[in-house]
């Protein structure tokens, strides 16, 4: 299957086999006239078509891009995986190699800026592997691009992911209060009914797995409501989830929120604020972002995020945890006894303890996936219904598996006024997508991630090392878990940075530069096979 | 040599028919048809073991072919499995005496092979040639609710079997292995893949047990696996603490071609297989003293040309005592043939 929660690349064992063709569609334009045509090769082995006047007319060569690949499940991954290292640390290299000859030979306005970005998870996974704490990781690494490689700044996602959660709660009260205008008021009352009467039956006959008669039409059944796009809101921060709905389930997508994942924010940061800031144009910045999986190359790569008048995308290259640590040997560093150097000031979420002089990493509670749930929760309590605090109401309880947990967020009467999941891996995402397509979705915001532990477990983190032999998978999956929790989760709005940055480049947050920069469109895919003739049985 | 009779010739699917399947609880046969139904026949006579009748036709559900067809154990619900990546589930509805298509599970990304329903029918296994093998649960409100979606295999999954009375799955793979799948306390894992044939294998099927399984395939082997369990006396060695299974057994030489379908007799403990090369044969154990370690399998049943000239499909035994010596088989030639099983000197 082509849902690369797990795509690695030492597990190529094999390339393309003749067998397995690929079968992505070959657009050919329906000619007008019906004559007959003949094809010739010329000397330099390019094809034209040649009508019946002899008019000759190149034809163009099929293509197949990173993008086609990643998004078809046609042929063996083999193929998506070769087309994958086409976003690399060997283009890193190439521009710092390019920016080295431009400084020696005094053409300094052909250096490009080379800004990196780095994830919290990469840094937990880094730091857990060498042992050493979040700070002096992220001081290392600062060191290790800055100074050893020659890039010129590293940023952390944490602090545009402080605009993405901002924007990801203020589109979610919009949406509720639409719902309730909608008739929402009803459908909440219909669902608390049928809980209610489904508790009872359940306290009567006990839970089993038995199978209940299916209601006749016309027995009254309490969700025959009419579907709204508005609830529930399903996270948009994983790409794996984006290009899985767009694939399969386009019917999702007005349900999936328009804000842009913190990695994308980052490049609008970059490419669009801190370009003009330092008088650049955006294809002179070289912006590198470090995620824990590879479907953020994916997303990268999106036209969405492609720059049509400086032909440039928001995020140039994105490399896995996984490649940066290959970074270390290929460059015979040791990570662990490289020295700390100072964090940029700009795009890092730190803040200094009045105790001490250092700066401490501040990040965001909630999830390792980003802290949405938590997020819009919290803000949505305060917003929609007054409450403050919510952990005094709050109810969390794992359904089904680890994977799918509901929150639920009670009056002082014991009302539901707010329902939450989050939803991680492919089996509950088919649930959470079922329930949806039927209407039988009782939540208000799902936190939908692609992969099972969230992105803490992404595909391109640093599995268990070999030398710990007392670990399971598990066992390191929770311990790169804590190490990411241990750093201090600040809200956006008691960080003075990005209320500082947001009124300057941003400014209003109903602005038309909210909705330019912050957020994002989806697309569904159609699948059109039309060569069957290619499908190998 | 004994041989199989034919009882009855049923006939009415308009395109090859790809499985046959017996009630659990009924005389009733469902056949499923590359002409998008299925088909429910029944011995209309108590006397007369030959007269069937086309009972139910279910039609409309699927947009392609039906390829597998699964009754659940209660005998009122039935699965299909289709190449519109869809698997459907009915239900009989006593009151107006007709099946009724209650529930569509998607989620494949193209063709579904197989469909089973676990023993005690709270389970629903459903594979696919998009490599993977999702189980599905049942829950109120003919809801089915995704359990987990399993991805080891590395090709197309052929066919997917239950355990005759544990929660314990096994799948059949062009990639030419088994793999075993149980439960542990929040996901299905593959416990144990069964390496050994040499080509797809197209069917699988446990024994009255649930100790052994035989596996047809597309290198004109039948091997029989026995599963060895944790602390076993034969000292097999038991990895993980899960049981192992290793082949005891391997049947060659008696098919030509292909082999798509076996079936294990719950009842007599025959084996019957059903090839490309137009033959359907039944084999039976050797009755022996000492352990089933190395069984020795002899064919005891032949029956040539038994779709005249097309492939065989599928062959299924009669599930119960009452007519144990009971064998229906599907073919390309659209027939559904009911064979009885008769022993020498009968």
């Amino acid at each position: 299957m082509a849902f690369s929660s797990a795509l690695v690349l030492t597990d190529l064992n094999d390339y393309i086999s003749p067998s397995q063709a690929c079968i992505k569609p070959v657009e050919v334009q329906k000619k007008e006239n019906e004559e007959q045509t003949s094809i010739k090769v010329n000397e330099a082995g390019n094809y034209y078509e040649v009508s019946v006047d002899g008019t000759e007319e190149k034809l163009e060569s099929a293509s197949i891009s990173l993008n086609d690949c990643l998004a078809c499940s046609g042929c063996i991954t083999s193929a998506e995986s070769v087309l994958i290292t086409m976003q690399s640390q060997e283009e890193l290299y190439k521009i710092l190699k390019t920016n080295a000859e431009a400084q020696a030979a005094g053409r300094t306005d052909d250096i490009i800026t080379i800004v990196i970005s780095m994830s919290p998870q990469t840094r937990a996974s880094l730091a857990a592997k060498y042992d050493i704490s979040p700070m002096q990781a992220h001081a290392k690494l600062t060191h290790f691009f800055k100074h050893h490689l020659g890039a010129h700044h590293f940023f952390d996602t944490s602090f545009s992911r402080d605009f993405s959660l901002v924007e990801s709660a203020r589109e979610f009260v919009e949406r509720y209060r639409t719902y309730m205008q909608k008739g929402g008021e009803q459908i909440e009352a219909a669902r608390l009914e049928q809980e209610e009467k489904e508790q009872a039956e359940e306290n009567t006959n006990g839970k089993t797995r038995q199978r209940r008669r299916r209601a006749r039409p016309g027995d009254g059944d309490a969700n025959g409501t009419a579907s709204l796009e508005e609830m529930p809101m399903l996270a948009s921060a994983c790409p794996g989830w984006i290009c899985y709905a767009e694939k399969t389930h386009g019917f999702i997508l007005p349900h999936i929120s328009a804000a842009k994942s913190p990695q994308q924010i980052m490049g609008s940061i970059v490419k669009d604020f801190y370009a003009k800031q330092l008088g650049l144009r955006p294809n002179q910045i070289y912006h590198i972002s470090v995620m824990p999986c590879y479907d953020k190359k994916l997303e990268a790569s999106r036209p969405d995020f492609f720059d049509e008048e400086f032909q440039t995308r928001d995020v140039d290259c994105v490399l896995t945890t996984i490649e940066v640590d290959k970074m270390f040997s290929e460059q015979n560093v040791d990570f662990k006894t490289l020295p700390e150097a100072p964090l940029d000031e700009l795009f890092n979420k730190i803040g200094k303890s009045s105790s001490f002089q250092n700066p401490t990493l501040y990040g965001s509670s909630g999830s390792p996936s980003g802290g949405y749930l938590e997020y819009i929760l919290a803000t949505a309590a305060r917003e929609l219904f007054g409450v403050q605090d919510v952990s005094n109401n709050l109810y969390v309880q794992t359904v089904k598996n680890a994977d799918f947990t509901e929150y639920t967020l009670k009056s002082s009467e014991g009302k539901p006024l707010l329902r939450f999941a989050s939803a991680y891996g492919f089996r509950n995402i088919q649930n959470v997508v079922r329930k949806v397509k039927n209407n039988k979705c009782a939540y208000h915001f799902v936190e939908v991630m692609a992969c099972p532990g969230g992105c803490i477990n992404g595909g391109g983190q640093i599995p268990v090392p070999a030398e710990e032999t007392n670990l399971t998978a598990k066992d390191w999956i929770s311990h790169v878990d804590n190490i990411y929790r241990s750093v201090e989760g600040v809200r956006p709005e008691e960080n003075e940075a990005v209320k500082a940055l947001y009124s300057e480049w941003i400014g209003q947050e109903t602005s038309d530069n909210a909705k330019r920069l912050l957020r994002t469109q989806y697309h569904a895919v159609t699948q059109n096979l039309t060569n069957p003739l290619a499908t190998v049985w | 040599m004994a041989k199989l009779e034919l009882v009855a010739q049923l006939k009415g699917h308009n395109d090859r028919v790809w499985q046959v399947s017996w009630s659990p609880t009924g005389n009733m046969l469902a056949t499923c048809s590359g002409d998008k139904t299925v088909r429910i026949w029944a011995n209309t006579s108590h006397s007369n073991t030959s007269q069937w009748e086309c009972i139910h036709v279910l039609e409309g559900a699927h947009k392609r072919t039906i390829r597998s067809v699964a009754w659940a154990p209660s005998g009122r619900e039935l699965a299909t499995a289709s190449f519109d990546s869809t698997t459907g589930v009915w239900e009989y509805d006593e009151r107006d005496k007709e099946w009724e298509c209650v529930a569509t599970l998607e989620g494949h990304e193209n063709e579904t092979k197989s469909v089973a329903w676990s023993s005690n029918g709270s389970l629903l296994a459903t594979c696919s040639r998009d490599k993977s093998v999702w189980i599905w649960e049942v829950e109120s409100d003919n809801d089915f609710e995704c359990l987990s979606v399993l991805q080891e295999h590395s090709q197309d999954v052929k066919m997917v079997a239950w355990h005759p009375h544990e929660e314990m799955l096994a799948s059949a793979s062009y990639d030419d292995t088994i793999k075993i799948w149980r439960e542990d306390d929040d996901d299905w894992f593959c416990v144990d893949t069964l390496k050994g044939h040499t080509s797809t294998i197209w069917a699988i099927d446990f024994d009255k047990t649930g100790d052994h399984i035989v596996s047809a395939s597309d290198d004109t082997t039948l091997r029989f696996w026995k599963q060895y369990k944790p602390n076993n006396q034969e000292g097999i060695a038991t990895p993980g603490n899960q049981p192992k299974w290793m082949n005891v057994c391997t049947i060659s030489g008696q098919h030509e071609r292909c082999i798509y379908s076996v079936s294990w007799s719950k009842v007599n403990g025959k084996v019957a297989s059903a090839s490309g090369d137009n033959h359907i044969k039944v084999f039976a154990e050797e009755p022996t003293t000492q352990t089933d370690d190395a069984p020795i399998w002899n064919m005891s049943a032949c029956s040539s040309d038994a779709h005249g000239v097309s492939d065989i499909n599928s062959v299924s035994w009669f599930p119960t005592e009452k007519h144990a010596d009971w064998l229906a088989s599907g073919g390309d030639d659209g027939n559904v043939n009911i064979w009885r099983y008769v022993e020498d000197g009968v």
